[in-house]
């Protein structure tokens, strides 16, 4: 298997491209997609394998730099990142590449080219197509379509994974459906959420031969450096006054605010967390009776939530319970944070179970929020709940 | 929604321009269309509306700096320039808050990318609801691209105007196309700006936003200003 590094994808994908098979990152135009193919690359070549990136539409010398602004170093990779450069013919500029197509709008060149630097690999690797969009505007979209077909062929023999680029302009809907449906053993659609402007992205699995396709979309944000990240616009954190949720806020965020008066929570907390290929907005609610109102209004179209109890403070859960009712979050993925673990009289998760009377399918995990006990935990056990709804 | 050009006697006889208007200007070489639309962006800017400015021809410290030069109270944060120069020139510069840098002008895909998000900037983070999108020029990117990928990326592109109400104002250099290529870009606006080299100097008209073409007016530009004569 070859994997994608993209976050999830590998997992929705059992593990990743299987080698000698291809894959087209189909994306709408206007969404920045093409971070798809680089991060395939360039995870690939970070592993100890080949890639060949095929360069269409960028000059050689700033596709290493856009490599860059992600963090990802493509000369730490040395000779295993191999540029195709069927760019600088374009344009009549000098190119240092090993494998140079002289004449971008001819096919056949580009064929070649690429064939030589798929054999001279010394082992199965990854080739990735910058945008199959501008090569199939320069040499046409039969041309192309054709050509696919040869390389995939051909990468085949030496079981390199193909990857392509392919941004969806209006092309004819044939072109358009063979690309989608029947030229690559799997499509991934990288796709913009829309309404006056796109403000949003997601991806989602179209197609994989070798699966059932898990229904599955996946929203994501591009963050520099680091690449695609698996975007979560809410989390909600919950529970009773003084059980320690803007702590755990602050605990979790790589940068969080709270509007508090005196250290209690009167409005809001709010972080930011990117970790591990996820990155989410956090939403923490006062706890006090007085605020409800707020925490209905703070509460809405969140994807998963965090109750945060105080473990030593059993009275205020069927208050904890409650504020799960006022924020309407049953049905939604819940982790329960038995918080304040370090302190005497501190109940064990499983008491605190009986205790609320929770079904075996709502976790509950301990923390220490004031030194990032547990948290972490709790996040990539919310994070696993809320990429398993359909 | 609506739009106007800042051209006050155009204005007067067209009347205002609604939301989701795309507007090719068409003119000669040296005829100040490089002014006009900045001219355009630039009165839309000091009425609250946002303006993004896909450059081909002039680095984006340029074209920023002729908006700094003119009048250093306009709102820079409303500015998004897409600099297709700088990158094919060999420089490495990093995108700023203003200018986002494509990789060329053939790089179509990671133009819509640019102009995307500065459209989602403007409008999610700072509320805008009035957006000119000015690409200047569209002869530069047929140079690199054949009139199908051009039309191709033009018709999502004055589609997603529309979606947006946003206004388009497109750049086209007279003489250099032939008159295909002309009539087919012609089927994606809803309205020119023409520019004609007169006796005097060069005169201006807009055809197709009314009912009949405007008359000729000679033209000067001075400073943020299109003054119309005749």
């Amino acid at each position: 298997m070859i994997e994608t590094g993209i976050p999830k994808l590998d997992d929705y994908l059992l593990g990743g491209i299987p080698e000698g098979k291809s894959l087209v990152y189909y994306i709408y135009p206007g969404v920045e997609g093409n971070v798809f193919g680089m991060q395939t690359m360039y995870h690939t070549v970070s592993n100890g394998r080949y890639g060949v990136y095929v360069a269409s539409s960028t000059d050689p010398r700033m596709i290493r730099e856009q490599f860059d602004e992600f963090g990802w170093n493509t000369d730490e990779c040395g000779d295993r990142f191999i540029i195709v450069d069927a760019f600088s013919g374009l344009i009549g500029a000098d190119s240092r590449e090993r494998y140079v197509v002289s004449d971008p709008e001819d096919v056949n060149d580009l064929t070649q080219c690429i064939k030589q630097a798929m054999e001279d690999l010394d082992g199965p690797g990854v080739v990735v197509f910058e945008s199959l969009s501008t090569i199939m505007d320069l040499c046409g979209e039969s041309e192309t379509l054709d050509a696919i077909e040869e390389w995939n062929q051909y990468a085949m023999l030496y079981d390199h994974a193909m990857v392509y680029n392919f941004t969806a302009w209006p092309y004819s809907e044939d072109t358009l459906l063979h690309i989608k449906e029947d030229i690559c053993n799997s499509a991934i659609s990288v796709g913009g959420i829309s309404e006056r402007v796109i403000f949003g992205q997601y991806f989602g699995i179209l197609k994989a031969d070798w699966m059932d396709v898990p229904r599955k979309c996946v929203l994501f944000k591009i963050v520099r450096p680091g690449g695609i990240r698996v975007y979560i616009p809410k989390i909600l954190v919950t529970g009773p006054f003084n059980a320690g949720k803007s702590t755990f806020v602050h605990a979790l965020s790589n940068r969080a605010v709270s509007v508090d008066r005196l250290g209690t929570t009167i409005a809001l907390d709010h972080g930011h967390i990117d970790y591990r290929g996820f990155t989410a907005d956090i939403f923490g609610t006062p706890g006090q009776e007085r605020f409800d109102p707020i925490v209905k209004l703070l509460s809405g179209e969140a994807m998963g939530v965090f109750l945060v109890l105080d473990s030593t403070n059993a009275a205020d859960f069927v208050r904890g319970k409650r504020m799960l009712e006022i924020t309407m979050s049953f049905g939604l993925p819940i982790v329960i944070i038995a918080n304040k673990q370090d302190l005497q009289g501190a109940l064990t998760p499983e008491e605190i179970r009986k205790k609320l009377s929770m079904p075996t399918n709502v976790p509950i995990m301990p923390a220490i929020a004031t030194n990032r006990d547990g948290v972490f935990e709790a996040f990539e056990t919310l994070v696993d709940m809320v990429m398993e709804v359909d | 929604m609506t739009y106007n050009f800042g051209i006050s006697r155009l204005d007067e006889l067209i009347g205002d321009i609604g939301g989701g208007t795309n507007i090719m200007v068409i003119g000669p070489p040296m005829s100040g269309k490089d002014d006009i639309i900045n001219i355009v962006a630039y009165h839309g800017l000091i009425d609250n509306n946002a303006a993004v400015i896909v450059s081909t021809r002039e680095p984006g410290t340029n074209v920023l700096e002729w908006f700094g030069h003119h009048d250093t109270n306009i709102p820079m944060d409303h500015i998004g320039i897409v600099d297709c120069v700088t990158r094919t020139l060999g420089f490495g510069a990093p995108d700023t808050e203003n200018i986002k840098m494509a990789s060329s002008p053939v790089d179509l895909t990671g133009i819509g990318v640019k102009i995307s998000q500065f459209f989602e900037h403007f409008w999610m983070d700072l509320q805008l609801r009035k957006t000119r999108l000015c690409i200047n020029s569209l002869s530069t990117i047929l140079m690199y691209s054949n009139l199908p990928t051009v039309f191709r990326f033009l018709h999502v592109f004055t589609g997603r105007i529309k979606a947006a109400n946003a206004l388009g104002v497109y750049v086209i250099e007279d003489g250099m196309h032939d008159d295909k290529t002309i009539v087919t870009l012609k089927q994606l606006f809803d309205g020119m700006i023409e520019i004609r080299e007169g006796e005097a100097g060069y005169q201006i008209r807009a055809v197709g936003l009314t009912p009949k073409p405007t008359p000729w007016f000679d033209y000067e530009i001075d400073g943020v200003n299109i003054i119309l004569r005749g």
